[in-house]
C-alpha cells in the first residue's frame, strides 16, 4: 500500500495521516508544494500548541508567496518537524517521508474527518 | 480575454508554469526561480516580454510633446540612446514608467508597461491637443526578447549581431537573417539586451538564441524571477512601487528628473515644490534581520508607531537574505542602518534599513 492511500486531504491542500500509536500526521500535499514552486520559509507552532480544525497552524512561502497553513482537524502539537525549519527547500523533494509539518493528538469529534477527502478523490476534485 | 504571446507554444513546450499577469498568459518559471535567477546572474537567460506595450511617436511636434508628459529632458536624448522616464499626472504621481528611445529626428519609441498601455495611450491623446504627433500603438505587432546576463553580449556576438558599445543605447541590426531594434537595456539588473523583432520572427528567433545560448549556459526566465531580479537591483515595479499617488520624488528617481529643463510638464510644480521642500514619504530599502520575509502591503513600524507598508519584498538568491522595498514617513531618524520593523503574521520581525540596489551588477559598461 503506497502511502497517499492511507491519506486523507483537505480543500486547502494539507494531507492528515493516521499513525500506528493514534496520533496524526500532518503535511502539505505534493500538488500543493509543486504548485508553490521553490519553498524558502516555513514556521511552524510550538509543540503544546493547540489548535481547532480550520484553524491557521503555520505558514510556507515560497519565492512568490507566502501562504498559511491550516488544520484539517482540531488536534494538539505533540512534535514538529524542525529540519524543515532550517532547510526549508527539502519540501520540494518530499512531501510524504521527511517532508512531514506537525505531528497532532486528535481532540475533536471523528465527524470532523467527514469533509476530508481521499487522495484520489483529492486529485480527481484538482481538475 | 486573456492574450497571449506569439511565443505561448514555445513556453508551454518548455513545460513552463503559466499564470495571467497584466491580462496575458505568461510563463512563470520553467524549472525553479532560483535556478532560474542564477543563471542570469552568472551566464544568459532569455525572457519573453512581449506583453510590455510599444508605442511610436513621430511629426514635427513629437519633441514638444515628450517635453510635455515626462519630466526627463528628452531635448537632450540623442539619436540612438535611450532614457529611463516617468509619466506623470497633473499631481506628479505616476501613470506609468517608460523607456523613451530615439530613433530619429522627430521619432521616437516608447517602451511601457503591459497593465498600463490603455491609460498611457489616453493621457498621450489627451497631452497632444494642438500639436502635430502620431502616436501610433504597435504592441500587437512587436515581440520583445530580453537576452539578459554577463555573458548576454558574448552570445549575441557569437550569433553575428554588431552589439552595441554602451549601456541605453539602440539600433537596427539584423541577426540570422531577421531585422530588428536591439537595444542595450532590461529589468535584471544586469548587463543585457532587448530585442524588438516583428511577431512573424519571434518563434524562429527565439529558437536561435536558445540554440547558440547553450555553450553560454542559457536557461529560458520566466516573471518570477524576473521579479527577484529587478528586486534585488533595486528597480521599482509598476502597480508596486509605483502609482498614481507616487511622485518620482518619493520614489527615490530624482536622478531621473533633472532640475533646469525649461519647459513646463504635467505634475512639474509638485514634483519641483517636493525637490526644494522635500517630501513627507519616501522609498528605502530593507533587508531582514531574521529568516522572514516582508511581502506586498506588509506594515512597516518603528517604536511600536506605524510608519509605512512595505511594496515589494521577497528573497535575495544571490545574498542569501531577505529584501524588501518600502514607502515610509520621511524622518531623519529613519536611514541606512537604522532598524525598523515588519509586521508579518500578526509578530513583528526586525530588518535595517539599506542601500538599493541590493546588489551591485557584475559587468558595468558604459552608460
Amino acid at each position: 500500500m503506497s502511502i497517499t492511500e492511507k491519506l486523507l486531504c483537505s480543500k486547502s491542500h494539507e494531507y492528515l495521516l493516521l499513525n500506528d500509536d493514534n496520533t496524526y500526521t500532518i503535511g502539505l500535499t505534493d500538488y500543493a508544494v509543486e504548485q508553490l514552486g521553490d519553498i524558502v520559509f516555513i514556521e511552524l507552532p510550538e509543540v503544546g500548541n493547540e489548535f481547532k480544525k480550520g484553524e491557521s497552524f503555520g505558514a510556507v512561502e515560497s519565492v512568490k508567496a507566502a501562504s498559511e497553513i491550516y488544520m484539517p482537524i482540531s488536534g494538539k502539537v505533540i512534535e514538529i518537524n524542525e529540519s524543515l525549519v532550517d532547510s526549508p527547500e527539502t519540501l520540494n523533494d518530499d512531501v510524504y517521508e521527511s517532508g512531514w509539518l506537525i505531528k497532532i493528538e486528535a481532540t475533536g469529534e471523528a465527524s470532523e474527518q467527514d469533509d476530508l477527502m481521499e487522495y484520489e478523490d483529492y486529485k480527481e476534485d484538482l481538475e | 480575454m486573456t492574450k497571449e504571446t506569439f511565443l505561448h507554444d514555445k513556453h508551454i513546450k518548455l513545460g513552463a508554469k503559466m499564470v495571467d499577469f497584466a491580462g496575458w498568459h505568461m510563463p512563470v518559471q520553467y524549472t525553479s526561480i532560483i535556478e532560474e535567477h542564477k543563471t542570469v546572474r552568472e551566464n544568459v537567460g532569455l525572457f519573453d516580454v512581449s506583453h510590455m506595450g510599444e508605442v511610436f511617436v513621430s511629426g514635427k511636434d513629437s519633441l514638444a510633446f515628450l517635453q510635455k508628459i515626462v519630466p526627463q529632458d528628452i531635448s537632450k536624448l540623442a539619436y540612438e540612446k535611450a532614457v529611463y522616464c516617468q509619466l506623470p499626472n497633473k499631481s506628479g504621481g505616476l501613470i506609468d514608467d517608460l523607456i523613451i528611445y530615439k530613433l530619429g529626428i522627430n521619432f521616437y519609441l516608447i517602451i511601457c508597461n503591459a497593465a498600463r498601455i490603455d491609460e498611457d495611450l489616453n493621457w498621450m491623446v489627451r497631452n497632444k491637443k494642438g500639436l502635430d504627433v502620431k502616436i501610433d500603438n504597435q504592441s500587437h505587432n512587436y515581440s520583445l526578447l530580453a537576452v539578459q546576463g554577463p555573458k548576454a553580449d558574448a552570445l549575441l556576438r557569437t550569433m553575428g549581431l554588431d552589439t552595441l558599445q554602451e549601456s541605453f543605447s539602440i539600433k537596427p541590426a539584423s541577426i540570422c537573417g531577421k531585422k530588428l531594434l536591439i537595444s542595450r537595456t532590461g529589468y535584471t539588473g544586469e548587463d543585457g539586451y532587448e530585442l524588438l523583432v516583428e511577431n512573424e520572427f519571434s518563434e524562429e528567433l527565439w529558437d536561435e538564441i536558445l540554440d547558440y545560448g547553450k555553450d553560454f549556459g542559457i536557461k529560458p526566465i520566466g516573471l518570477g524571477a524576473r521579479d527577484t531580479l529587478r528586486l534585488e537591483a533595486g528597480l521599482h515595479l509598476y502597480g508596486n512601487d509605483l502609482n498614481e499617488n507616487i511622485t518620482p520624488i518619493e520614489a527615490g528617481l530624482s536622478w531621473s528628473v533633472p532640475k533646469d529643463k525649461k519647459e513646463d510638464y504635467n505634475g512639474k510644480d509638485v514634483i519641483m515644490s517636493q525637490i526644494a521642500n522635500g517630501v513627507t514619504k519616501r522609498l528605502i530599502g530593507l533587508k531582514m534581520l531574521d529568516k522572514s520575509i516582508a511581502r506586498h502591503e506588509y506594515e512597516v513600524y518603528k517604536n511600536g508607531e506605524k510608519i509605512g507598508f512595505i511594496t515589494s519584498g521577497g528573497i535575495s538568491p544571490i545574498l542569501n537574505a531577505n529584501i524588501a522595498m518600502a514607502y515610509v514617513k520621511n524622518d531623519k531618524d529613519i536611514c541606512i542602518g537604522s532598524v525598523v520593523q515588519v509586521m508579518i503574521r500578526e509578530k513583528l520581525h526586525n530588518a535595517e534599513v539599506v542601500k538599493r540596489p541590493f546588489v551591485n551588477k557584475n559587468n558595468r559598461v558604459k552608460i
